[in-house]
């Protein structure tokens, strides 16, 4: 069968992007919770660029004492304007935030990854970035 | 004055998917190797991320990750009759010229080449007859075949991070994959790449003319993986810059991001770039190459590697001509049709038409290297009769995109004006609704189509370029033609608003624009040293300790991509130099 969908760029609002982002801010405390071994499997999605070793940048910048960090910080890794821009302290709940949809909560940023939308995957990833990544 | 340095096991001439492979399996092993890369460093961490990567006139116009004419080029005619001349600019292929070589900048199709390659001259012989071949048509068995290399594409698609769908599985034909593919013992490592609305389109009008559409298997992580060497794939992002661009998420199969760094962690493997190498030397007698010569092209430098293995993995073109420039083999003669250096030279043909949508909006800046559909039913599908076509080969036929550039990509229906207001206005209308459909065809070797020294012009080394003498025949005509009919006939069927029809490449073959960087031949394997410059382990019929990968290799070409067998091939080799060769050093195969 023919498929008969046709597909347009979907350019949503800037209140509706800050909507959902306020939305998945709120129910994304769980990152305690997360199981930090099965975290470490959902890092594979990251490891291709991210490491999480001190000083060594990737593609992406390294994820090394990420928590309590602001965004766009490191002197060793050149970070979008955006990024820079964005004011952001990452903790569990930005992180959380941010691996759900990077573009929708940083517009612009240059992280070409779509996002984990899985919640529980997330706060697993979470768990174990706040135990190896320290 | 060369410098001499000291002796190495195995010299590496060319640091691409071939040169890392067999740097990294021959350094595990114990062997002492040296790598040497005419090109610069280039670290995807700096050199390809966003937004520095996506830049089409450095990338696409200005050819960065490739071969620079000024320095080295080669002369083209089609015909010995013609004077050849240079060619000051690349165009009908790119030739990388990195660290990590063509598979830096390549779409990541990787196919199985299967026995009706490996076996071209006895089956069509065996069901056609011997008169069905023409006399000029030079092709001849590999001396290799599938079930050999079986074991070696595996390697090579869990290595590379192949996404696709098995059409195949030890005899069981699977659902959803390529049906005439040759049985595999397993599916690819990831699963097929999300499709795009162009391939979604393809596939259903390809299923209702009959034939079987299939996810093109392409080195383009469809999700985060991990190779069995520990390398780390992210998934790919369908940015829309594959083909001539490294990549921006480390989603792309590519030797710098798997076997080249694994080689350069290993103490026995050294990598130096910029090392232009001119000459493999031989030993009084011949019967033995001793190490290399190159250049520094920094600075002008220039030394002598002394080693017990040279390993020429440098782009197909350039293995031939550093053999022809070392004279290594007796260089091809087609008017006496004696020698073996330079023969069977073979490229792909093809046609394409363009289907314009009024109404639909295909996103084509939206794509993967390898975010097509593909049927096989005029390739590897034997029961597809060549007879009463009269043509030896066969095309694979794909719809959907492949790096759509936001500058280069202007589609527009036929008889719109080509510049001004109404070029403007018809580029902004007809750019959300096109799609192509392609061929992709095999050529046939023949006893014209070769390589040589080319006796008027030289590089910048001095040294004299390679000489290509290539058009295609009436083979690849006829050919061409069927291709054309079976995309029009599937293209028709869409009913598309506006219709840009597929024709044949029937004019003589020029090298502008750009066709297709699968340049085969010219160092060809097979059974014996009088039709064959190499046994069926890459190894030299002159020098036992020369080895030549790479596509050079290839006695004809196929529809297919040709990295498949390329890596394949290269694991192949690799294991006969470890398991055998070094063990007992000499012919692995009695001349």
């Amino acid at each position: 069968m023919m498929s008969m969908r046709t597909r347009r760029l979907a350019r949503w609002p800037t209140w509706v992007v800050a909507l959902v982002a306020a939305f998945v801010a709120m129910t994304a405390t769980a990152g305690a919770d997360g199981d930090a071994a099965r975290g470490e499997k959902r890092f594979e999605d990251c490891a291709a660029c991210h490491s999480i070793e001190r000083g060594v940048n990737g593609l992406g910048p390294t994820l090394y004492g990420i928590f309590g960090r602001k965004a766009g910080e490191l002197s060793d890794y050149h970070f979008s304007p955006a990024l820079k821009r964005s004011g952001i302290i990452w903790t569990e709940g930005t992180l959380d935030t941010f691996i759900a949809d990077s573009q929708a909560t940083v517009p612009a940023n240059r992280m070409p990854y779509a996002g984990m939308p899985d919640a529980a995957d997330r706060a697993d990833l979470i768990a174990y970035l706040q135990k190896a990544a320290k | 004055m060369a410098t001499k340095l000291k002796e190495v096991d195995a010299v590496i001439v060319g640091l691409g998917w071939t040169g890392g492979i067999l740097g990294k399996e021959l350094a595990e092993a114990g062997l002492k190797v040296v790598a040497l890369e005419r090109g610069a460093m280039r670290d995807p961490a700096k050199d390809f991320a966003v937004p520095n990567i996506r830049d089409e006139l450095r990338y696409v116009v200005r050819h960065d990750l490739m071969q620079n004419t000024a320095r080295d080029t080669l002369t083209i005619r089609n015909n010995p009759s013609q004077e050849a001349l240079p060619m000051r600019r690349l165009g009908s292929f790119l030739p990388g010229e990195v660290v990590g070589g063509s598979a830096v900048h390549w779409s990541g199709h990787t196919w199985r080449w299967t026995d009706m390659e490996f076996k071209v001259r006895s089956m069509y012989e065996e069901r056609f007859g011997k008169n069905f071949i023409p006399a000029d048509m030079t092709i001849q068995d590999w001396g290799i075949t599938y079930a050999e290399l079986e074991p070696y594409y595996d390697k090579f698609e869990y290595t590379a991070a192949i996404s696709g769908k098995a059409g195949n599985i030890k005899g069981q034909i699977q659902p959803g994959g390529n049906p005439f593919e040759a049985p595999r013992a397993r599916d690819y490592p990831l699963p097929p790449l999300t499709p795009i609305l162009a391939s979604e389109m393809f596939t259903a009008a390809a299923k209702n003319n009959g034939y079987h559409p299939f996810p093109r298997p392409s080195a383009n992580a469809s999700r985060a993986y991990t190779n069995p060497d520990g390398s780390k794939f992210g998934a790919c992002q369908y940015c829309g810059h594959c083909q001539r661009f490294g990549c921006e998420a480390n989603a792309k199969g590519s030797p710098q991001i798997t076997v080249i760094p694994i080689a350069m962690r290993n103490p026995n493997f050294e990598l130096r770039t910029n090392s232009w190498v001119t000459k493999v030397l031989k030993d009084s007698d011949g019967k033995r190459v001793t190490g290399v010569t190159y250049t520094n092209v920094l600075n002008g430098e220039e030394f002598e590697q002394p080693a017990g293995m040279v390993l020429l993995c440098a782009y197909a073109i350039n293995n031939v001509h550093l053999m022809l420039l070392s004279g290594i083999g007796a260089p091809y003669d087609p008017v006496a049709q004696t020698g073996v250096i330079g023969k069977n030279y073979c490229y792909q043909t093809g046609a394409g038409a363009t289907l314009f949508f009024e109404g639909r909006h295909f996103n084509p800046f939206m794509n993967a290297g390898g975010s097509n559909a593909s049927i096989d039913d005029f390739n590897t599908n034997w029961d597809f009769d060549r007879g009463k076509l009269g043509f030896v080969g066969g095309y694979t036929v794909a719809g959907g995109f492949n790096t759509v550039l936001p500058i280069g990509y202007r589609p527009v229906p036929r008889g719109t004006p080509q510049w001004g207001k109404a070029w403007k206005a018809a580029t902004a209308k007809w750019y959300q609704t096109a799609m192509n459909i392609g061929a992709s065809g095999s050529v046939m070797a023949n006893r014209y189509n070769y390589y040589d020294l080319d006796p008027t012009y030289r590089n910048a080394f001095g040294l004299p370029l390679m000489r290509m003498t290539f058009d295609y025949k009436a083979n690849e005509h006829k050919m061409g033609e069927h291709a054309a009919q079976t995309i029009n006939t599937i293209a028709k069927s869409m009913n598309p608003t506006h219709l840009t029809e597929a024709t044949a490449r029937t004019q003589p073959w020029t090298v502008v624009p750009y066709q297709s960087t699968h340049n085969t031949g010219g160092t060809i394997m097979g059974t014996n040293p009088r039709d064959s410059a190499l046994n069926k382990y890459l190894q030299s019929w002159d020098c036992h300790n020369l080895f030549v990968v790479g596509a050079n290799v290839f006695p004809h070409n196929a529809s297919y991509n040709p990295t498949g067998p390329v890596g394949a091939l290269a694991y192949w080799t690799a294991d006969a130099i470890k398991n055998h060769y070094v063990k007992n050093p000499g012919p692995l195969v009695p001349a």
